[in-house]
C-alpha cells in the first residue's frame, strides 16, 4: 500500500506535464497520438512477425497512437509469443517510459487460428486501458462483393481481413445493416425476383423473408433497441417511409409525400428516424419522429445529400453523435458529417474521387466508406478526429455499402 | 484453468518483483488472462442457406421469369422519373397489349451509376411506378402489372459517358404467365 501511495504524486505530475504539453516531442500535437514503441514478441519466431505486424496496424488504425523507435516512444511494449497445437499464448506488458510504471499486462490464449483475433484483443484492451476509450479493433464488417454480374454479402474483420462470404445467391444481395446485438444482418435480395427484405441469422446461417410487400421493399434498419427496423416501401404506390417490428409485423406508414423516401438511420436514443427525402427537388436529409408526426428537413447544402448514417458512441465516449452523409459537390460524392447545431454540413473526405456509403464504427469515430476510382469501388476507414484515410486489402471484383457492425 | 491461474500468479509476481504498481485510477496496471470467446462471427450460407418461404415475394399471380423485348424501352431524364412526351407512344402500346392479351406486365426501373445506391434504389422504383400510372390513365388494368427496382445494377450499357447513361436511365417491360 505504501509502495503505490507514494506514486500518486508522479502519477498526477505525469498527467499534469502530459496535458501541457511537457512531453510534446511524445504526443503528435497536430493529430492528438500518442507515439507508441512496438518492440516486437520474444519466443516462437515464427508467429512472433505475424502478431507484431497485427499489432502495429491495429494501433495505427485505433488513431490514438503513431508508431515511434522505442527509445523514444511514450508509451513501450514488450511481450512473448509461444505456439504449439493447442493454440497460442501472447504476453504483452506496456510501460510508459517517463513514469517507467507498467500500464497494461496481460497473457491471451487461442486456437491458432484466432492469432489475429487475440491480437485485436490486446489492441482493444490497450486503447481502453491507455484512453479510457472503446476500440474498435474486434468489429466486424458486412459489404456488397461484386461477382461478376451478381452482388454477394460478406463479413470481414475490421481491417480487412478474415473475409467470409455469407450469401451464395447469384443474384443480387445489398445494403446490409446489424442488429445491435451483432447476431443479425437484415438486408435487400432480389434471390426472388423482386427486391425484399432478408434477415440472416449470423449464428445458425437460417435466413427469413421480413418484407416482401409488392414493388421495393429495401433499406432495412434495425432501432437502437433491436425490437423496430426502418425501411422504405412502394406498395401505396410511391416510395414511402414505414416502421415494423423485429419479425415484420406491425407495419406502420411514417412518410406521405409526394417525393421518394429511403435509407432510414435511427437516431441513437430511438426516438427519431433521419432519412432522404426528394421531396424539396434535388435530395436532402430530413427527420420525422419514429412514432409519425411532422417530418423536419436537417440539410439545406450542399444541394444533394443522400445515405445518413447516425453514429452511436459509447457514454464514456469522447465523441458525440453526429450524422454522416454522401453529398454530391461538383458531379463528385464526397463525405460530410452534419453538425445540429449549426445546420452544416462540414466535409470530412472530398478527394476528387467518388466517396459514398459512410458507416459509422460503435466508437462514433472511425467510418467506412466506399471510394470508386476508375469504375471500381473499394472500402476505406477514415478516422474523423485525425482526418487519416486507410484503404483496407483490395477485395477482387470490388466491394461497396459497408456495414460497421456493433 | 488452473494454467490460466498459474500464468496470472506468475505474471502478478513479476509485477510485483519490478515494483511497478501504476497509476491505478488511469491505467490500472492489471495483470490477466484473457481468452477470446468462440468465434460468433459467421456461418456461411451455402447453397439455399435456409430460406423459410419459397415464393413468400411474388405479388399474387406473377410467376416464371418475365418475357422480355416485345415493347420499347421507356428512357428518362438524369435524376427525374417523369414520363418525357417522346415515350408516350411507347408506353400506349404496351397499355393496348394488355387490354387485349392475356397475362401480367412486369416494370422494371432502372438507373445510370451516377448517384448513391440506396437513393437509385427508389428513384428506379420512382420510374416504374410512373410508367405503371401512365399504363392505368390508359386504360390497363392496374392489378396485372407490378413494379421491380433493380436501382443502378444490371446497365444496358456498360460504357461510363452521356451515351451509355442515357441508355441506362430506363424502363424495361416483361410479360409473365402469358
Amino acid at each position: 500500500m505504501d509502495q503505490s501511495l507514494w506514486k500518486w504524486p508522479i502519477c498526477l505530475l505525469a498527467a499534469v506535464l502530459i496535458g501541457s504539453g511537457a512531453f510534446g516531442a511524445d504526443v503528435d500535437v497536430q493529430k492528438g497520438r500518442h507515439s507508441f514503441g512496438v518492440s516486437g514478441f520474444g519466443g516462437d519466431a515464427s508467429i512472433a512477425g505475424q502478431v507484431t505486424d497485427v499489432l502495429k496496424n491495429d494501433l495505427r488504425l485505433s488513431g490514438y497512437f503513431s508508431l515511434a523507435p522505442a527509445d523514444s516512444a511514450e508509451y513501450v511494449q514488450s511481450g512473448t509469443v509461444r505456439g504449439d497445437r493447442s493454440g497460442v499464448v501472447v504476453e504483452c506488458v506496456v510501460i510508459q517510459r517517463a513514469t517507467k510504471n507498467v500500464v497494461l499486462s496481460k497473457s491471451y490464449q487461442g486456437s491458432g487460428q484466432d492469432l489475429r483475433r487475440v491480437v485485436h484483443k490486446l489492441t482493444d484492451d490497450i486503447v481502453k486501458t491507455l484512453m479510457g476509450q472503446s476500440g474498435i479493433a474486434e468489429t466486424k464488417i458486412a459489404f456488397v462483393w461484386a461477382h461478376g454480374g451478381s452482388k454477394e454479402l460478406a463479413v470481414m474483420d475490421y481491417d480487412g481481413y478474415n473475409v467470409k462470404q455469407l450469401t451464395y445467391d447469384r443474384s443480387i444481395s445489398v445494403r446490409p445493416k446489424w442488429s445491435p446485438d451483432g447476431r443479425k444482418i437484415v438486408y435487400t435480395s432480389y434471390k426472388n425476383l423482386f427486391p425484399d427484405v432478408l434477415e440472416v441469422d449470423l449464428y445458425t446461417g437460417q435466413r427469413r423473408r421480413l418484407a416482401a410487400y409488392p414493388g421495393l421493399n429495401t433499406g432495412a434498419a434495425f432501432s437502437p433497441d433491436g425490437l423496430s427496423i426502418a425501411l422504405t416501401l412502394s406498395k401505396g404506390g410511391n416510395p414511402e417511409l414505414y416502421t415494423m417490428n423485429a419479425q415484420g409485423g406491425d407495419l406502420r406508414q411514417l412518410t406521405h409525400s409526394r417525393g421518394g423516401e429511403s435509407s432510414p438511420t435511427w437516431s441513437p436514443d430511438g426516438r427519431n428516424i433521419a432519412y432522404v427525402s426528394d421531396e424539396s427537388g434535388a435530395p436532402q436529409i430530413w427527420m420525422t419522429p419514429k412514432d409519425g408526426g411532422a417530418a423536419s428537413r436537417l440539410t439545406v447544402s450542399p444541394s444533394y445529400n443522400t445515405e445518413p448514417d447516425w453514429s452511436r458512441p459509447p457514454a464514456n465516449s469522447d465523441m458525440k453523435p453526429m450524422l454522416a452523409l454522401t453529398s454530391r459537390v461538383g458531379g463528385k460524392f464526397q463525405i460530410g458529417v452534419y453538425d445540429r447545431g449549426t445546420g452544416a454540413v462540414t466535409p470530412v473526405v472530398a478527394d476528387g474521387a467518388d466517396n459514398e456509403d459512410p458507416s459509422w464504427a460503435p466508437d462514433g469515430r472511425h467510418l467506412i466508406f466506399g471510394k470508386t476510382q476508375h469504375w471500381r469501388t473499394q472500402l476505406y476507414l477514415l478516422d474523423v478526429v485525425t482526418g487519416e484515410q486507410v484503404q483496407l486489402p483490395a477485395i477482387e471484383g470490388g466491394a461497396s455499402e459497408p456495414a460497421w457492425g456493433p | 484453468m488452473r494454467k490460466r491461474f498459474l500464468a496470472q500468479i506468475i505474471l502478478t509476481a513479476v509485477v510485483a518483483a519490478f515494483g511497478l504498481t501504476g497509476c491505478k485510477n488511469k491505467t490500472g496496471g492489471s495483470s490477466s488472462t484473457t481468452q477470446p470467446g468462440a468465434d460468433k462471427g459467421v456461418n456461411p450460407l451455402v447453397g439455399d442457406g435456409g430460406v423459410t418461404s419459397s415464393d413468400g415475394s411474388r405479388p399474387v399471380g406473377f410467376t416464371g421469369e418475365p418475357v422480355k423485348g416485345q415493347f420499347g424501352i421507356v428512357y428518362f431524364d438524369y435524376d427525374s422519373a417523369r414520363i418525357r412526351p417522346s415515350e408516350d407512344s411507347k408506353l400506349q402500346a404496351v397499355a393496348a397489349y394488355l387490354k387485349s392479351n392475356p397475362g401480367k406486365l412486369v416494370v422494371e426501373g432502372y438507373c445510370d451509376e451516377r448517384g448513391t445506391a440506396e437513393f437509385n434504389r427508389a428513384l428506379g422504383e420512382r420510374r416504374a411506378l410512373a410508367a405503371r400510372e401512365e399504363l392505368v390513365k390508359q386504360g390497363a388494368d392496374g392489378s396485372r402489372i407490378t413494379t421491380i427496382s433493380y436501382g443502378s445494377d444490371r446497365p444496358a450499357d456498360m460504357g461510363h459517358d452521356e451515351a451509355a447513361w442515357s441508355k441506362n436511365r430506363r424502363c424495361e417491360f416483361g410479360i409473365v404467365n402469358q
